[in-house]
C-alpha cells in the first residue's frame, strides 16, 4: 500500500534533486511509502500564474490531484509553493460547486474529472502531525552538532492559517523538528521575513529580490548560524544562487550552506553529505561537510560508548 | 476567489510591512489598491511594471487591520493588466515554458547529469518523461486560452 504521492514540482527534479533523493531516503527510513506521482505538471507556481490567469492556473492544479485521486494517495509536496497551489486549489474546488464543473468540464477532455477525495500535504507539516517529533528523533543515528539558521517560508505558514492558526500563528513546528536532529535552531532577527524569491519577483526585478535575502542572511550570518535550513526548493535556490550572485553585485562574501530539511534530516540519519547532492549547491559547502564528517563521528562514537 | 479591497480604508499598514516597498520605492501596495478600488483607469500604465514585483509574501496581509485579502486583490489586478497585454517580457518566457514542457523550470543539460550522479532517472517521473501526458497540458492550456495570453505579440 502506498500512502502517499511525492509531487515534485519544478525546481526540486530541475535544480536540486539531491532534494528528490533526500525526501524519498527519510520516508522510507520512517516507515511510510512514498510513490512517484508520475505524469504530474508544474504545480502551477501560485504568484506567477494565478497572475497571468487564475482558472488556467486551476485547470492545471486540479488535473495534477486528479493524478493522486486515480491512485487514493494524498499529495505530498516537499515546496512551500506547490503546498499553496495544491492546497489552495483543493479547497477551492471542494467548495465552489461551479468552478468545479467549469474545471471538469475541461478535464472531460483528457479524460480525467476531479472529485475532492483527497487531501495535500506538505512535508514539515506531515512529518510534525503524522509521524511526530519523537519518531523523527528515534530515528536519527547521527545526531548533528550544527547551529541552523530555520527558514519557514511565506507559502508553508499562509496556508496552515485557514485551519490551524494554533501552529501557525506563532510557529515552533519546524524548529522543533531541525532539534530533533540534534542541532540548534538558533533565534535571529526578522526570523519569518521572506526570501524575497516567491510571486514572479525574482523573474521580474531579481537586484530588489536579493536585497530582501541579502537582509535575511545578514541576520543569520549574525546569529552565528553554520547553515539555513528550508522546506523549499524555491527559497533554496534564492538563498543558495542568490548568496553567489549577491557576492558578485553587491560584494559581499556570504558561503552559507544551504539545505532542504529532508536533507538535514536525511544527514542525521547517516546519509552521506555527497548522496544528498549537498556538494552540487552553488555556495562550497566542502567546509560543512568537513565538519559534519568529523563532528558526527565523534557524537556517533559518543552514543556508542 | 473573489477579492474584498472595498473594505481597504487607506491606511498604510500595509506598505509599511512590505519588504518589496523597503528595497523599491516605486512598489506601493496602498496606492495600487486604491487606484483599482477607485477605477483610477489614467495611472494604471504607470503602475506597470511594479505591481509585478510582489513577493506574495502576505505580511501585508497579516497588518492589515481591515481584513484585506491583499494578495488576491493584487494578483486580480495583476491578470487584468495581462489580459489588456501589458504582461511581462520575464513572465511570458515563464508562461512558455509551461506551454512547451509542462514545467515553469524546465531540466537541462546539467540537471539531467545531477540525477544522473544521484541515482535517480535522467529524466523526473513527471511530464518530462511522457509525451501523452504533456498532450494533455496542452490540451489543458490552449482549452482556457492560455496559448493566447502567452504568445508574442504580432509585430
Ligand atoms: S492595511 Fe489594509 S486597510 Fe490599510 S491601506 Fe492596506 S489594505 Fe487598506
Ligand atoms: S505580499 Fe506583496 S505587497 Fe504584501 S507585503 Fe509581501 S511583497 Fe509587499
Amino acid at each position: 500500500m502506498t500512502e502517499l504521492s511525492l509531487f515534485l514540482g519544478c525546481v526540486a527534479p530541475n535544480r536540486y534533486p539531491g532534494i528528490e533523493v533526500a525526501a524519498k531516503k527519510v520516508f522510507s527510513r520512517l516507515g511510510v511509502e512514498l510513490a512517484d506521482l508520475e505524469g504530474a505538471s508544474c504545480c502551477p507556481a501560485p504568484g506567477v500564474f494565478k497572475s497571468l490567469d487564475k482558472v488556467t492556473w486551476l485547470t492545471l492544479a486540479s488535473r495534477n490531484i486528479t493524478l493522486s485521486e486515480k491512485k487514493s494517495d494524498d499529495i505530498l509536496t516537499i515546496c512551500n509553493g506547490c503546498f499553496s497551489t495544491l492546497k489552495d486549489a483543493n479547497d477551492i474546488l471542494k467548495e465552489d460547486t461551479t468552478l468545479k464543473k467549469e474545471v471538469n468540464s475541461k478535464l472531460a477532455e483528457i479524460g480525467h474529472e476531479y472529485r475532492g477525495t483527497q487531501d495535500v500535504r506538505h512535508v514539515i507539516e506531515y512529518l510534525y502531525r503524522e509521524v511526530g517529533v519523537d519518531r523523527v528523533r528515534e530515528a536519527v543515528t547521527r545526531p548533528l552538532n550544527l547551529r541552523v539558521a530555520v527558514h519557514y517560508g511565506c507559502h508553508l505558514i499562509q496556508p496552515l492559517k485557514d485551519s490551524n492558526l494554533e501552529i501557525a500563528d506563532k510557529p515552533t513546528f519546524f524548529d522543533e523538528l531541525v532539534e530533533a536532529t540534534g542541532a540548534i535552531s538558533v533565534d535571529y532577527t526578522d526570523k519569518m521575513s521572506c526570501c524575497g524569491a516567491g510571486g514572479g519577483a525574482r523573474t521580474a526585478v531579481l537586484d530588489a529580490t536579493l536585497k530582501i535575502a541579502n537582509k535575511k542572511l545578514e541576520h543569520m550570518k549574525e546569529a552565528g548560524a553554520d547553515c539555513i535550513v528550508d522546506a523549499c526548493p524555491f527559497c533554496h535556490l534564492q538563498f543558495d544562487m542568490g548568496q553567489s550572485e549577491i557576492n558578485q553585485k553587491f560584494g559581499k562574501n556570504y558561503d552559507m550552506p544551504v539545505l532542504h530539511y529532508t536533507q538535514l534530516l536525511a544527514l542525521a540519519m547517516g546519509f552521506s553529505p555527497e548522496e544528498l547532492g549537498i556538494a552540487m549547491n552553488a555556495v562550497d559547502t566542502s567546509r560543512f561537510i568537513e565538519k559534519v564528517k568529523t563532528e558526527t563521528l565523534e557524537n556517533e562514537v559518543c552514543t556508542s560508548v | 476567489m473573489s477579492s474584498n479591497i472595498e473594505r481597504c480604508y487607506q491606511c498604510g499598514q500595509c506598505t509599511a510591512a512590505c519588504p518589496m516597498a523597503e528595497q523599491e520605492q516605486a512598489y506601493k501596495i496602498r496606492r495600487f489598491l486604491q487606484m483599482e478600488k477607485l477605477g483610477l483607469k489614467s495611472e494604471e500604465p504607470m503602475a506597470i511594471p511594479f505591481i509585478f514585483y510582489c513577493t506574495t509574501c502576505y505580511k501585508c496581509q497579516d497588518n492589515c487591520p481591515q481584513g484585506v485579502k491583499i494578495v488576491d486583490g493584487l494578483l486580480s489586478i495583476r491578470e487584468a493588466a495581462v489580459r489588456n497585454g501589458n504582461i511581462l517580457p520575464a513572465h511570458r518566457k515563464i508562461g512558455q515554458m509551461l506551454m512547451d514542457s509542462g514545467h515553469a523550470v524546465p531540466g537541462n543539460e546539467d540537471a539531467k547529469k545531477r540525477r544522473l550522479q544521484l541515482g535517480l532517472t535522467e529524466m523526473p517521473p513527471t511530464v518530462a518523461s511522457s509525451e501523452k501526458q504533456l498532450n494533455d497540458i496542452k490540451i489543458l492550456l490552449n482549452l482556457s486560452g492560455f496559448d493566447q495570453i502567452v504568445a508574442e505579440e504580432k509585430a
